[in-house]
């Protein structure tokens, strides 16, 4: 019944992808630079599909597993989306469905179907900041974190990246003081992000460890988040994504909750 | 338990040993959910639950649950029709004996693009209450839920066709059980119960209830309806509205024949809630008009018509912790007319019952530990029942979730108050699979 805590929030991390590259003089503008990682990261295609699975590791090599497949439609580019998560393990989250509706700037619109109950259940916005389905991922790292939530600095440009500190604009809001990403010049993907705490150590990074080109969008295959203070990390992957797959608004209702659409979610 | 370690079922247990095989996604092929593949799920559970003092009426009154208890389910699709079947078997060591229980068994298909069909035995809810229920006049069971079994048995299952339609600014589903699905109500055996009729607690052989059920004719079948959309009435949050019907009978057989034998009178309803965002919380409200047998309210053996009420709050109040709050009220209509009628009865429900509730979730550790608080509180009954909880899970397969399920109140025959003597202590260790 508490499957609900377990998972928390939205995946979102289905479109971590790019529009088409140029090779182009660097950039200057810090906030530009942030935006057009946004779009890449969370905003490939209209809409988009992929299967996903994680590894949760903690301290102590205690391995758990979670996989589910996620759908995703965009009503505006950077704007509002949809998200459909449909678990497939563990055995007790199994059938349990997830939908969002993200809306940048105001709380989320949050539900989730408990198949033993035949439930719908709304839930609140919760903290963007605590643990997704029991991983290390926090809901912020896969839903996106609002870029007007931080102020950002390019601290550098190297040959390969555009290195960016965000500083909070309300730190009592969130548990980081600043945080340093590392952003793929030519796809504009981040590829490395490290979080520093009040003393500023070092206490938590997100990488990608691998990438792909679908469709014309560069896409995250792999990624891991690593609790640098525990031990602890979560590797995720990606299987099966596509883009631009014609969904409806409609697929993002009540009816997808009780009836997940099979015309999407297989492959 | 004699019975219940004599029928251990071992097959089960075997069934249920995890694949500690690879400490990696290794191999494991992501086509795992191989739709032409039929999987098997399921868990195996050992649950034991103990009453925290005597009850005197019952003859065998130590253990409230006591059962080993697996679950098999599967599904599957031929086309586009899902098919989906969950079955436990458990041996019972409180009621005694090999027991059965088809939980879920259906076909799932769409007749047109906006026109969906579920048949078959299937468990249903709609409604906004948390565990308080208005509109949702689906069966429920209370044995299940009051002896501490995971919170989805307090779902009981019905054999039901449900036709959903979606529309463009709303959606009505129809559901048909050509049988009346009553609740698993207490009757007197693992929990005693207060009868109005000799003023004292009673249970099982003599205070059984046994009640009379309607005729299995089309006419007693039950229709149930619900006209449902969202909308953006309040800010940028979409709002959901529904609006409720049901042609059936009371679940619980709460009239009496003038023979004296319980039965279950009819019952109509008509109803609404609304359900949205509200500052950073989910607000809900709920309402129900109950149209019973007794229209004028004047026969003390068939309920009064009722009108109930719900309002709810739910909010996160830390990182983790999420509490709600619950305030319904039940108004029984034509009361004049039942005073006037009873025969003044010690135990004719206050004109108003008032109940509040409050849930309250933490959970830590990576979300490996949830900690529920769940409580019932009257002020017009002056009675309560609390339903605390904490579930461990050990990794993906393994989690023992402990509880406690405790009944009290000023009065032997209030609505909880009756069950003090039923306050128990439970733990359930699952293996799933």
């Amino acid at each position: 019944m508490r499957k609900f805590n377990l998972i928390k929030a939205l995946l979102a991390v289905v479109s971590l992808s790019t529009a088409g590259t140029l090779q182009a003089a660097d950039l200057q503008d810090a906030d530009a630079i942030v935006e057009r990682a946004n779009l890449v990261s969370y905003y490939a295609g209209d809409d988009g599909r992929s299967e996903a699975r994680m590894l949760i590791k903690d301290a102590q090599g205690r391995e758990q597993k979670r996989q589910f497949t996620i759908l995703r439609r965009d009503r505006s580019e950077g704007g509002e989306q949809d998200f459909l998560v449909v678990f497939s393990r563990p055995a007790d989250v199994r059938n349990t469905v997830f939908l969002v509706s993200k809306k940048p700037g105001n709380d989320d619109d949050r539900w989730l179907y408990l198949p033993g109950l035949d439930l719908v259940k709304r839930i609140s916005a919760g903290d963007k900041r605590t643990s997704f389905v029991g991983s290390h991922y926090f809901y912020e790292d896969v839903s996106g974190r609002g870029t007007e939530e931080d102020s950002h600095v390019l601290l550098e440009t190297n040959a390969t990246h555009y290195v960016i500190e965000n500083t909070p604009v309300d730190a009592s809001s969130v548990e980081f003081s600043k945080y340093i990403a590392w952003i793929n010049k030519d796809t504009f993907l981040p590829e490395k992000i490290e979080y520093q705490d009040d003393n500023g150590a070092l206490y938590r990074r997100v990488e990608v460890l691998a990438s792909a080109d679908v469709q014309g969008h560069i896409t995250v295959t792999k990624s891991r988040v690593s609790d640098l203070r525990s031990g602890g990390q979560t590797t995720l992957e990606f299987r099966f994504q596509k883009y631009d797959l014609g969904m409806e608004q409609a697929v993002f209702s009540e009816r997808s909750l009780r009836k997940p659409p099979r015309e999407w979610l297989k492959r | 338990m004699s019975l219940f370690t004599r029928t251990l079922p071992w097959f089960l247990i075997a069934l249920a040993l995890p694949s500690y095989a690879s400490d990696d996604w290794g191999d494991d092929a992501w086509g795992d959910e191989d739709e032409q593949e039929i999987q098997l799920h399921g868990f195996v559970e050992l649950g034991a639950g103990w009453r925290t003092s005597d009850d005197r009426v019952l003859a065998d009154d130590d253990m409230t649950l006591g059962e080993l208890r697996g679950r098999i389910e599967s599904e599957t699709y031929l086309g586009d029709t899902r098919y989906s079947g969950k079955f436990d078997l458990y041996a019972d060591g409180v009621d005694g004996g090999l027991q059965m229980n088809l939980r879920e068994a259906l076909a799932d298909f769409s007749l047109t693009d906006n026109l969906d069909l579920r048949l078959g035995h299937q468990v249903l809810t709609w409604g906004t209450g948390d565990l308080v229920f208005l509109n949702d006049l689906f069966a429920k069971d209370w044995q299940s839920f009051f002896s501490g079994r995971d919170d989805e048995y307090l779902k009981a299952p019905s054999t039901s066709l449900k036709l959903a339609w979606y529309g463009e600014q709303a959606n009505l589903d129809l559901v048909w059980t050509p049988v009346f699905a009553n609740d698993s109500y207490i009757e007197g055996e693992r929990f005693s119960y207060f009868s109005p009729m000799s003023g004292s607690q009673v249970a099982a052989p003599a205070g059984k209830v046994t009640p009379d059920h309607p005729d299995e004719t089309f006419e007693n079948g039950e229709f149930a309806l619900r006209l449902h959309g969202t909308a953006q009435l309040f800010g940028q949050s979409s709002t959901e509205w529904a609006v409720y019907g049901y042609r059936g009978f009371w679940k619980q057989p709460n009239a009496v024949s003038v023979q004296g034998r319980a039965y279950f009178s009819r019952l109509n309803s008509l109803g609404a809630s609304l359900r949205t965002n509200i500052a950073s919380g989910i607000g809900h409200s709920e309402i129900a008009w109950y149209n019973g047998a007794d229209d004028a309210g004047s026969d003390p053996l068939l309920p009064n018509n009722q009108l109930r009420f719900l309002l709810g709050y739910e909010q996160e109040l830390l990182p983790k912790l999420t509490m709600g709050l619950q305030y319904y009220s039940e108004r029984t209509l034509d009361y004049q007319a039942l005073a006037a009628n009873d025969g003044n009865s010690l135990y004719r429900p206050d004109e108003n019952r008032e109940l509040w509730t409050m849930r309250l979730t933490y959970s830590a550790m990576q979300d490996n530990l949830i900690l529920s608080w769940f409580s019932f509180y009257s002020p017009t009954d002056q009675d309560y029942y609390h339903r605390p909880s904490a579930k461990y899970r050990f990794n993906d397969e393994l989690s023992l979730t402990v509880g406690g399920n405790i009944f009290g109140g000023e009065q032997a025959h209030t609505f909880f108050g009756q069950f003090e003597d039923a306050s128990n202590l439970y733990a359930r260790l699952r293996w799933s699979y």
